[in-house]
């Protein structure tokens, strides 16, 4: 990544965050489709916004891209405000919105050009770069319309590349795309968050999110109702142990005397306990561990259970339908 | 190689040329390699005149007697007034493709999303436009121009000054069918839609309107009028339907142009990406 590059877009001293909103609103007519948004994206990581169809995603990054005009609120791109510093912001953003469009009559490679000449004058020169990571250097200069649904997306990546870009915000970018494509497309991200570029993911695909992000904000109904680290969300700020004995009864009696745990469930494939939050996890396990053992239980399991993203996010969706 | 070793590479200090003739030449490639339009562009304005003028000479080698040489006065202006009426259309076809293009692919995202202010993307489309049309139209032109000379025989060839008069007046016709669909295509983002509403205007409203005597001076707002009265003397014999100054048509060319530019680039400003 040119560190050069990024400082031409880039304010001085604009702290860690490469997007930040605050109160962002979009309303059509008396329909909110982003409410009230707060977002904090960190630099250099991979970001997921994570939601069900309709969430809001779409019109949030449309709105931080200056696409649509904002209903109230306000935005930052890697440190300028957005849409009064908007071109000196989106100078070093890329972006894909839903299915990336091309010119069908130019090649690969003439509408790489016409995006070029919207950009800044290196942006010519990135063009052969940035075929050859998508790997379309040799199609390069066939139509587009040619293209499948795969090359579309990788020159959809290309063109994005020709802003040399801090950020990329890339919009439900493996809709369509084979598992083998999936995963090429996967890498592909992990290898932009290596080089320190920081890439916004919006999808309603939580495996996909959970594979590729660091960090995540889940939107429902166009508010964001939580953000934080994948890890953190998965467990929801609680830690979860798995227990197997040799007698569940047993174990199900001492570890509710226990003051660490603030439940213990049986399940197929053993004990669900969950400590209290404000209990230090490693020690509160051993001594649970110890307690058993003292009791005489045989103990076959003992692991920490990590709930997948996928069970925090229908938790938090169907908690929010029941409220409503 | 990655992005970064490609832009490593490049000399920091090199100098930057303006940004608009790039946008203009990128505008200029889409239109380009639109094979049908390119095609269909030369069959109105070039096809026309190679075949008047090829029936042209048969028949005066034909039956001389009957039928004057190909070239001369009275056969610039007839040809000359033809390749005004195609190129007309011509610039319709490019100017509605190049007004929606964008829109119509879904590109114009794609281009805002670069930051680039969407006047200057606006803008880039006039020239591009302009000198598809007018190159087109001025080898047709080239073709009249050069046959109305040479097979003049006998005849009252045109002189130097009505031929630079003409291709004049040729570029103005052909640039106002152009920014007129330009204008519109961009504020409604449908070519289809535009090449439908201003043939209709140019070729049949117009031209009816034009003919109502009982709209009195009213007729001098309409383009055509304008037009027809900017073209030069020796053209038409003074055949003017509707008799306007000079000033007026001028007044009314300007806002002929300004106005679908105004709109389409408002248009294009404010519409949602």
């Amino acid at each position: 990544m040119s560190t050069d590059a990024r400082a031409t877009g880039r304010k001085e001293g604009s702290g860690a965050f490469v997007v930040e909103t605050s109160g962002l609103t979009k309303r059509f007519g008396d329909r909110i489709a982003v409410d009230d948004v707060d977002l904090r994206i960190p630099h250099g990581s991979a970001f997921g916004y994570l939601g069900p169809n309709g969430a809001g995603k779409t019109t949030l990054i449309r709105m931080l891209l200056g696409l649509t005009s904002v209903t109230s609120g306000t935005m930052q791109l890697l440190g300028r405000q957005v849409p009064s510093e908007r071109a000196t912001a989106l100078a070093r953003v890329g972006a894909i919105v839903e299915e990336p469009r091309f010119y069908g009559h130019l090649t690969g490679r003439e509408n790489l050009t016409v995006i070029a000449a919207a950009r800044e004058f290196e942006a010519h020169a990135r063009i052969d770069g940035a075929l050859a990571r998508t790997g379309l250097s040799q199609r390069a200069d066939e139509r587009v319309k040619h293209y499948s649904l795969g090359m579309r997306q990788r020159l959809g990546v290309a063109r994005s590349l020709l802003a040399d870009p801090e950020l990329l915000i890339l919009d439900e970018p493996t809709n369509g795309l084979d598992p083998a494509g999936m995963r090429e497309f996967r890498d592909m991200i992990r290898g932009f968050v290596a080089e320190g570029r920081t890439v916004l993911l919006s999808s309603h695909l939580l495996d996909e999110v959970e594979k590729i992000c660091d960090a995540v904000a889940i939107v429902d109904r166009g508010r964001v109702v939580m953000q934080g680290s994948i890890a953190d969300l998965a467990c929801g700020g609680e830690e979860t142990i798995l227990i197997a004995t040799s007698d569940e009864e047993c174990a199900l009696a001492l570890l509710g005397e226990n003051r660490a745990v603030a439940s213990a469930v049986a399940e197929a494939n053993g004990i669900r306990v969950r400590l209290r939050p404000e209990v230090e996890a490693e020690p509160a396990a051993d001594d649970l561990g110890r307690r058993l053992v003292l009791a005489g239980l045989a103990i076959r399991r003992f692991e920490p259970a990590r709930a997948s993203l996928e069970q925090r996010f229908l938790d938090i969706t169907s908690r929010l339908e029941e409220a409503a | 190689m990655t992005t970064t070793s490609a832009t490593a590479d490049l000399p920091r200090a090199r100098r930057r040329p303006a940004r608009i003739p790039r946008l203009v030449n990128a505008e200029l490639l889409k239109l380009r390699k639109r094979r049908g339009l390119v095609l269909v562009t030369l069959a109105l304005t070039v096809l026309p005149i190679l075949i008047a003028y090829i029936v042209l000479v048969t028949l005066h080698a034909t039956e001389p007697a009957k039928y004057g040489p190909a070239g001369g006065l009275e056969n610039f202006s007839g040809s000359l007034y033809l390749l005004a009426q195609l190129g007309i259309i011509a610039a319709i076809l490019i100017g509605a493709t190049a007004g929606a293009a964008d829109i119509g692919s879904g590109v114009f995202r794609e281009l805002v999303v670069t930051g680039r202010s969407r006047l200057a993307l606006f803008a880039a489309r006039l020239p591009a436009a302009f000198g598809l049309a007018l190159a087109a139209a001025w080898v047709g032109y080239a073709l009249t121009a050069l046959a109305s000379s040479l097979l003049a025989g006998s005849l009252e060839a045109p002189g130097a000054a009505l031929l630079v008069e003409g291709a004049g007046w040729l570029a103005l016709v052909v640039a106002l069918a152009l920014v007129l669909a330009l204008g519109l295509s961009s504020a409604l983002g449908s070519r289809g839609i535009t090449i439908a509403i201003v043939l209709g205007l140019e070729l049949a409203v117009m031209p009816a309107l034009m003919q109502i005597r009982a709209l009195g001076s009213l007729r001098e707002l309409l383009p055509i009028v304008a037009t027809d009265s900017l073209a030069p003397s020796a053209l038409f014999d003074g055949e003017v339907v509707v008799p306007t100054s000079v000033s007026v048509a001028v007044l009314v060319v300007a806002a002929w142009t300004l106005l679908p530019l105004v709109a389409g680039a408002w248009r294009t400003c404010k519409r949602d990406a």
